[in-house]
């Protein structure tokens, strides 16, 4: 028999083990720094924000929005896998205390984590509705209290089969949050107590009677941890390497032109790389990113012929992270039968390649020429990019494969 | 008959000096489906590998038109297509772009592809599925598109590696249709299977492979000769060579 309490603190544990080494990872790569850089940066232009608003700015609407829709959105971290499926459904009706505590620990971090949004909104509600730490306090309280209830009500409503019957009764809720919020903003602790009562009625006698309807939604649970799982990776993801990131197809219908190419046998692994670019979430977003780091380092950096080199740094970058793509279908061996030499293999990545990169530099060209007038060194900007995947590329390719295979 | 794929001999394995098949010869002709059997683990994949030319040979030779992979890489494969036992799809293309990337990696026309496509996509009940992504199929969806794509081509030989798992019963049976037709028209097949009922009545000829050796091979009726079991179904012929009768 499977000791469910004790299956809880053992994937506890590993999560935060997880986490925290995903932590000291981000760290190395800079991310504190730049975390404190932007702190600094935004509370002057937070300061500077607040000043500038209207004295009629609608404080109470956008805190209620805000809120109603941050206390509806209640998510659960349950650290259930794939194989439990199979393996936790015998012990089912085990199950309540694994997941009393998956709420227990979600209600802590969601209490947690609404005092830090309030808190980073305690300014606006200083200078538009009442200042002074009581109302701190309070209004903190009054969040969590609706927070918690949120989540300890949304996970019954999480054992309905049907999503769009979740989605009716996650729909209640916001109406009830939203008056909730409303009437703490204006201070109109009466009603807030009638609200109380209205809660306790749904609580009760609404979402309790769920549970003696409903088993648990094994598949949705999972489904959700997973989604959270991914985000949680994609947001690491940013700052260092996750592999354990699964990727994710998006179909970008307006991006297909960009991947046509005539029915050409040369033309296969042409249209197998730039199909797989533009619906990845990955190669497309890093691209983007790239070029809108560069823009940023061409808009800080005076104007000059060295910004050829902070351009040349940019192709290098990317080019150095796309060389993932070539090995991607390493193990496909659908793939690797296909009749087509190697030599045609390569060039078809380094083309694909040299077609991103130019656009890429014609895009810096074309920001740096507008930004300072200088056309000359603008249009030099693309044919950079024309000479780095003749000149670098083809060594660099055979380097990469050298090292791969 | 031709002779379309020739294995001379053929010796290999993982790791060096510890070959997983030993010695194997067969060939598969022209117009003929043949069945390639043996328990988990007896070195059908192995074989199926070394055809392939994903793993070099120790000793011995594959050939295919009588050219060995590394004499013409291009050319060798050119001339089958392979169903693997477990589908591989590109999470970014749709349906159709896999069948269109195949037609065009095999070189076909694109008057051909079109031609073809159609009545393939029809006859296993997937032409209202064109714009799927793969994360939309279930398993035997993959399998079918794994089948599209071999069938396509329309190769001198085929390769399939267990192909009724997770296909429902009239997605198998168009498949055994298109196997024979192709087979009529002069094509080869070289099948690895579990489900004898089927290779029994579909497939020429057999090889059993028993522990990286080709122990028994032929048609039904060499097969019950050469293990003296009279009247025997494929069936019982498999399970006294599984329990290492036949040596």
């Amino acid at each position: 028999m499977i000791d469910v309490k004790k299956l809880w603190t053992k994937r506890r544990n590993a999560h935060v083990t997880q986490t925290l080494k995903y932590f000291s990872l981000m760290g190395n790569s800079g991310l504190i720094v730049s975390l404190i850089l932007l702190i600094v940066i935004g509370s002057v232009y937070y300061a500077k924000l607040l000043q500038a608003l209207p004295e009629n700015f609608p404080a109470v609407f956008i805190l209620t929005i805000v809120f109603s829709v941050w206390l509806t959105k209640s998510p659960i971290r349950t650290l259930l896998k794939e194989g439990d499926l199979v393996f936790l459904l015998p012990v089912e009706s085990g199950m309540k205390q694994y997941f009393s505590k998956a709420i227990s620990s979600a209600t802590a971090t969601g209490a947690f984590s609404t005092l830090f949004l309030f808190t980073l909104f305690w300014p606006i509600v200083q200078f538009f509705i009442h200042d002074g730490w009581k109302m701190y306090v309070t209004f903190g309280f009054f969040l969590i209290a609706a927070k918690v209830f949120n989540i300890y009500v949304s996970w019954e409503e999480r054992r309905l089969p049907y999503r769009s019957h979740q989605t009716n009764y996650k729909i209640l809720r916001f109406i009830v949050n939203f008056v909730y919020a409303y009437l703490l903003f204006n201070e109109a602790y009466l009603f807030l107590i009638a609200i109380f009562a209205v809660m306790y009625v749904l609580k009760n006698f609404v979402f309790g009677v769920f549970k003696k309807q409903h088993g648990y939604q094994w598949e949705m649970l999972l489904a959700e941890e997973q989604s959270l799982k991914m985000k949680g990776y994609r947001f690491v993801n940013y700052f260092t390497d996750v592999p354990a990131l699964k990727q994710t197809v998006h179909k970008r219908p307006w991006l297909n032109s960009l991947a046509s190419f005539s029915f050409k046998k040369k033309n296969t692994l042409s249209a197998l790389y730039m199909k797989t670019f533009v619906r990845s979430g990955d190669y497309l977003g890093l691209y983007v990113r790239l070029i809108f780091i560069g823009f940023l380092f061409i808009y800080l950096i005076p104007a000059g012929w060295w910004q050829l080199i902070v351009v040349f740094l940019f192709f290098q970058m990317f080019a150095l992270q796309l060389f993932t793509l070539y090995t991607q279908y390493r193990w496909n061996v659908v793939f690797i039968i296909y009749p087509i030499k190697q030599e045609v293999r390569v060039k078809a990545f380094q083309n694909w390649l040299k077609y991103l990169l130019i656009i890429q530099g014609v895009l810096y060209g074309l920001f740096y020429g507008f930004l300072s007038g200088d056309w000359l060194i603008a249009i030099l900007m693309p044919v950079a990019a024309i000479l780095y995947s003749i000149v670098r590329l083809p060594s660099m390719t055979k380097k990469h494969i050298m090292l791969t295979s | 008959m031709k002779p379309i794929l020739e294995v001379t001999d053929l010796t290999g394995g993982y790791l060096p000096n510890q070959p997983v098949i030993h010695h194997l010869d067969f060939t598969v002709k022209e117009n003929e489906i043949v069945g390639l059997i043996g328990l988990n683990g007896a070195g059908k994949s192995t074989t199926i590998k070394h055809v392939l030319g994903l793993m070099e040979p120790m000793s011995g030779t594959s050939k295919i038109e009588g050219q060995t992979f590394r004499e013409e890489p291009e050319n060798y494969r050119s001339q089958f297509t392979y169903i693997p036992e477990m589908p591989i799809l590109y999470e970014e293309l749709t349906l159709w772009e896999h069948l269109e990337l195949t037609a065009m990696a095999y070189g076909l026309e694109e008057q051909t592809f079109l031609t073809r496509v159609r009545p393939l996509l029809e006859e296993f009940r997937m032409d209202n599925k064109i714009k799927w992504f793969p994360s939309q199929f279930s398993k035997g969806m993959k399998q079918k598109v794994m089948i599209l794509c071999a069938l396509l081509v329309e190769p001198k030989l085929y390769i399939v590696d267990e192909p009724f798992v997770g296909l429902d019963p009239l997605g198998i049976q168009s498949f055994l249709e298109y196997m024979v037709k192709f087979k009529n028209n002069g094509a080869g097949v070289l099948m690895s299977t579990h489900i004898l009922s089927t290779a029994e009545r579909y497939c020429d000829r057999f090889l059993i492979m028993h522990e990286g050796r080709l122990v028994l091979s032929g048609t039904l009726a060499e097969l019950r000769v050469r293990s003296g079991l009279e009247n025997a179904t494929l069936d019982e012929i498999y399970l006294y060579v599984a329990r290492g009768k036949v040596t």
